[in-house]
Parts: structure tokens; C-alpha cells; sequence
């Protein structure tokens, strides 16, 4: 079988630069809304009312917005704001990152909610304040229930990246219709069609298994 | 400081081109979440049902879709299939595409809510006479659609939000026409800040007019 002569660098562009900036945004974006996601929903789950209200703020509006306006107002609107400049690439990690905080913090206090009110007391009955309460209590606990939503999140957040390609940030979705432009330009075939198809099957291998995980974990651990 | 550096005359000057876009959303949106409610209908049932063909298709379907960027999908469906000679109206594709994406999410949504009816309802209902259709419409829609309806309403909303993206393929949407109005007079703050703020406001009332639908109909027995 031979293959057409276009696909060689198409598909080594897309591999080696888009995939690797797609990856790249991608590990910022899941480690960071992890991290922040889980610090922010279990700070809701305190008493203080100010702060409380202020994480909610954050969740509902970062939640709410589309992350393609997140990612424009970050992108387009800072510099005339509070005159910051993001690179393309700080943008959608930053919006990914405030999107996928949101969603992971409001799955976490959903998470640390479910978990019986005895265990606090119990914990508290054992002399641990509220840090230690959480640390060695209600946390373990609630993160094993956390963790097949948060997996399905995360798939969400990955999946997200692309939307960084309307900023230009050369990841996999952007460097298939660079590749699309060129072969308009150059042969009068874009291959649109097996282009955006590849792209589709690369997303596909990365998020089939995890959502697979996502599921086995649901029926396991909770 | 902020405040003062936005330049409300503008914002209003433009204010009949951006509520020109929202409805162009709104259109978009609703023929898409309506789409997306009928196709989680029937193939919803149908996977619940385990209907042959029909069932394994649809589950093809689902995953094909939840596994794969709607943005990607959306590329596809507008660069890509007019390849292979199925080309649509930008407005077709619009409302094709986030249709395709809702659709998906909302038969897993409806799936999941059938087949947490307890069987003995629907061996009740066969037990009174009721035929295999009688039983879905009367007892495990009702019941099993209430079950859906928090899920439901998430993906509703997605689709509204996801109906921003296609600012990507140049459809003249909120987004876009925000866009476009900042491309020629540089005054990208104050556009996108009004764009934010109405998908805020969008967002939340449709998010609090649903939890109070989801309120009303909600199920004594299911808490």
C-alpha cells in the first residue's frame, strides 16, 4: 500500500509539535486545576461565611462562562484592563486552568459533603483541629470518592486544549488546519476531511481509556 | 480604575450588533437543546431497552462524541465533510454540530435515568395489562426522565455555552459578532466584558429557572 505523499509531514507536524504542545497545556491545565480545585472545595466546606462566598463567586462565574470567553477576555481584554500581556499559551493554560478549577472544586465539596458528619466528630472527639480533621480524616476518605469524577473532568480539561488553537497556540487542532491551509495553497486539496479525522482519533486514544477508567473507578470505589 | 477605562457610549452604540449576535445564540441554542432533548429520548430508550442495531449504533455514537473535542467536531463537520460532498449553510452547520454534541450527552443522561426505574415498577405496569410502550410511557418516561433531569440541565447549558465556539468557524453568534466589532474598532475590553457579563446572566437564570422546574417535578420517594 503506498501511502499519498502528503501525509508523511502532516502527520509528523501534527505528532511531533502538536501533540506536544497539546500535551504540554494539557499537564499545566490538569495538575493545576487539581491542585486548586481540591484546596478550593474543601476550603468551602468551612464555616466562614466571607469566604465562602467568595469561592462561590469564583465557581459560578468561571463555571458559567464558555472557556472560549475566558480564554478571549484573558487573551484580548487584560492588556486593556490592568494592562497584563499573557502569551497565547499562558492564556489557555491560565483559562483551562480557571474553568477546570471551578468544576473540581465543586466535585470536591460535593465529595468531602458526602462523608458522614460522625466521622468529623469522631475525628474531633480524637483531638485533631480542623487541619488535622481533614488531613487524616475526611480527606482520604473523600478523595476516593472524588476520584472517577475528577478523572472525567480532567478528560473534559484535555479535551478543552483545543480551544487554545483559536488564540494560535499551535497544538493539535491548530496544527491540522495550518496543515489544512498549506495543502490548500499548495495542492488544491486541503484533506479537511482525513485531517480533522486524525486529530479526532488522536483525542479519541487519549480519552477513551480514561473515561473507561472513570467508570471502572465508580463501580469500585464507590 | 477598571471602571473608569471602559467606555460605556461605546458599549451602547453597539449594543443593536450584540443583541443581534445574542439572538443568533439564542436561535442557535434552542434548536439545539430541543434536538439534543429528542435524540436523548429515543436513544436513550433504545439503549435502556437494549433495542438490537439500534442500541449498539447509538452507544458507537456516544463515544464517538464524548471522546473527542467538540471544537475538533465542529471543525470536521464544517472543513471537513464537504470533502467528501455533504456540505451545509453556515446555519446549519451551526445548530448540526452542537445538535450532534448535546445529543450524545443527553441519551447517556437518559439512559442512565431509565435504568435506575426500579424493575418492579415496570413489572407492576406489565401486570396491570399495560403493553411494552404503555409501560415506557407511563411509567419508566416519568419517572426515569425526573431521575435525568439535574444531568439534563448541565448538558442544556453546555449546549448554550458551547454554541460560543462556533465564533471559530466564522458563524455570527454573540462571540463573533464581538469579535468582529473589536477588529475594527481595537476596544476588545469592553466588548468581550458586555459578551461575559450576558453569558453570565444567560447561564445563571437558565440554571436557576431549571432548578426550579427540576424543584416542582421533583419525585417524593427520590429525595
Amino acid at each position: 500500500m503506498t501511502v499519498p505523499d502528503w501525509v508523511r509531514p502532516v502527520g509528523e507536524y501534527i505528532f511531533r509539535e502538536g501533540l506536544r504542545e497539546t500535551l504540554r497545556l494539557a499537564a499545566i491545565a490538569v495538575v493545576a486545576s487539581t491542585a486548586l480545585g481540591i484546596l478550593l472545595g474543601t476550603l468551602l466546606t468551612i464555616r466562614s461565611r466571607p469566604l465562602r462566598a467568595v469561592i462561590r463567586v469564583y465557581i459560578e462565574v468561571w463555571r458559567g462562562l464558555p472557556i472560549i470567553v475566558t480564554i478571549f477576555l484573558l487573551y484580548f481584554a487584560l492588556p486593556g484592563l490592568v494592562d497584563i500581556r499573557l502569551d497565547a499559551f499562558a492564556a489557555g493554560a491560565i483559562g483551562l486552568t480557571l474553568w477546570g478549577s471551578a468544576q473540581v472544586a465543586e466535585a470536591t465539596r460535593g465529595a468531602v459533603e458526602s462523608i458522614p458528619k460522625n466521622q468529623h466528630e469522631a475525628a474531633a472527639a480524637l483531638g485533631f483541629g480542623w487541619a488535622g480533621r481533614h488531613r487524616y480524616v475526611i480527606l482520604p476518605q473523600a478523595l476516593r470518592r472524588l476520584l472517577p469524577p475528577l478523572v472525567g473532568l480532567q478528560v473534559n480539561v484535555i479535551q478543552n486544549t483545543t480551544i487554545a488553537a483559536v488564540i494560535g497556540v499551535a497544538e493539535v487542532l491548530e496544527a491540522g488546519n495550518r496543515s489544512v491551509e498549506r495543502l490548500t495553497f499548495s495542492t488544491a486539496d486541503s484533506h479537511a476531511f482525513e485531517i480533522f479525522a486524525f486529530v479526532m482519533l488522536i483525542f479519541f486514544v487519549i480519552s477513551f481509556p480514561l473515561t473507561r477508567l472513570s467508570a471502572y473507578l465508580e463501580r469500585r470505589l464507590v | 480604575m477598571i471602571i473608569a477605562s471602559i467606555d460605556w457610549g461605546f458599549i451602547l452604540d453597539h449594543l443593536p450588533e450584540l443583541a443581534w449576535g445574542l439572538v443568533r445564540t439564542l436561535e442557535v441554542a434552542a434548536i439545539a437543546i430541543f434536538g439534543s432533548f429528542v435524540i436523548g429520548l429515543v436513544l436513550g430508550a433504545a439503549r435502556a431497552h437494549r433495542i438490537p442495531i439500534v442500541s449498539q449504533l447509538a452507544a458507537v455514537y456516544v463515544e464517538v462524541i464524548r471522546n473527542t473535542p467538540i471544537l475538533v467536531q465542529i471543525f470536521f463537520i464544517f472543513y471537513g465533510l464537504p470533502q467528501v460532498g455533504i456540505s451545509f449553510s453556515p446555519f446549519t452547520t451551526a445548530w448540526f454540530a452542537v445538535t450532534v454534541w448535546g445529543g450524545a450527552f443527553s441519551t447517556e443522561n437518559f439512559r442512565a435515568g431509565f435504568e435506575a426505574v426500579p424493575y418492579r415498577y415496570r413489572e407492576g405496569s406489565l401486570a396491570l395489562g399495560f403493553g411494552r410502550l404503555a409501560t415506557f410511557v407511563n411509567v419508566t418516561l416519568p419517572i426515569g426522565g425526573r431521575i435525568a433531569l439535574p444531568a439534563s440541565i448541565n448538558t442544556y447549558i453546555s449546549v448554550l455555552k458551547n454554541t460560543s465556539l462556533l465564533t471559530a468557524i466564522g458563524y455570527a453568534e454573540l462571540t463573533n459578532v464581538s469579535r468582529s466589532i473589536a477588529a475594527v474598532t481595537f476596544r476588545d475590553s469592553e466588548m468581550l466584558l458586555v459578551v461575559a457579563v450576558t453569558y453570565l446572566v444567560l447561564v445563571w437564570t437558565m440554571s436557576a429557572a431549571m432548578r426550579g422546574v427540576e424543584a416542582r417535578l421533583r419525585l417524593p420517594e427520590v429525595s
